[in-house]
């Protein structure tokens, strides 16, 4: 039987493996990396392309990991490639992504503002004071899940690779192709629907 | 001056460091003598923080075996 192995916790030893092939490290990359590559991939294409695309990335990455120079991270290498696949695939077929960025503020915190600027209904809660005690509840988390998996493709990749991926700004407008100011309305808009989502459930109890 | 809702369009902006010198100061004064954008500000920065935790995909088994597999037909070349 085979000894398990250890995970590769430092980039340039899990770098290190791929090039030399080791398929524990691949399988270990791939479990790893595959949501952000979906979510790029998610940005620019319908779901089942998406996912075809992230597998061709890998089967491609096999190759091209032996020249991987290490001038960005592998994270942002390996979103570079999605993106890039994404962006041939829409050239091929002569389509571009629709891009609607709109406002800054979201309708639900739009109206909450009487006409000189001034808030008519205030936030409710100061849910800065729950923090913990948020984040502990399991309905909450269902919800917040709900909610996220609900948020338009191009909001939710933006906020995940912003977000949770922990990407520079920077980074994720080149990987999305996008201004710097429209990455700062789709990340905003998100803010403010889950700020919603948690403003409502806690008076409600209800998602 | 800056009203509530010109502060709530950049409140995001504002937690990410992202407003320039004069701007960053005009929304700390305002904080100063405003409570409920200070409740606002900080119940966007908790949001930015629950998302941290939760917004990634949660890819199914299968298709992670898809892809190991592809690999590892690639990986014998």
């Amino acid at each position: 039987m085979a000894l398990p192995t250890e995970r590769i916790t430092d980039d340039s030893n899990l770098v290190s493996a791929l090039q030399a092939g080791d398929q524990q490290a691949f399988h270990q990359a791939v479990r790893e990396f595959s949501p952000g590559m979906l979510a790029v991939a998610r940005y620019y294409l319908d779901p089942s392309s998406a996912e075809d695309v992230v597998q061709e990335t890998w089967v491609n990455v096999v190759e091209a990991v032996k020249k991987f120079e290490g001038r960005s991270g592998l994270k942002t290498w390996l979103h570079r490639i999605v993106a890039n696949r994404c962006k041939n695939r829409l050239r091929t077929a002569n389509r571009e992504v629709s891009s609607e960025f709109g406002e800054a503020l979201e309708p639900g915190i739009a109206s909450r503002f009487e006409s000189g600027g001034r808030w008519a209904t205030p936030p409710r809660l100061r849910l800065e004071e729950h923090a913990e005690l948020l984040m502990e509840n399991g309905a909450l988390n269902d919800c917040l899940d709900k909610h996220l998996s609900a948020l338009p493709e191009q909001q939710r990749s933006a906020v995940m690779l912003y977000e949770a991926h922990q990407h520079k700004a920077e980074d994720v407008c080149n990987i999305l192709d996008i201004s710097a100011s429209n990455l700062r309305v789709l990340v905003h808009r998100a803010r403010q629907k889950i700020y919603l989502m948690v403003e409502d459930f806690q008076e409600t109890g209800e998602c | 001056m800056l009203m509530c809702r010109d502060l709530a369009r950049i409140g995001s902006d504002y937690i990410d460091g992202q407003l320039s010198t004069a701007d960053n100061f005009s929304v700390k004064m305002h904080l100063l003598m405003c409570r409920h954008c200070r409740s606002f500000i900080g119940n966007l920065r908790e949001s930015a923080q629950l998302m941290k935790g939760h917004a990634d995909y949660h890819l199914y088994e299968e298709y992670l075996r898809r892809l190991e597999s592809s690999i590892d037909e690639a990986l014998k070349g």
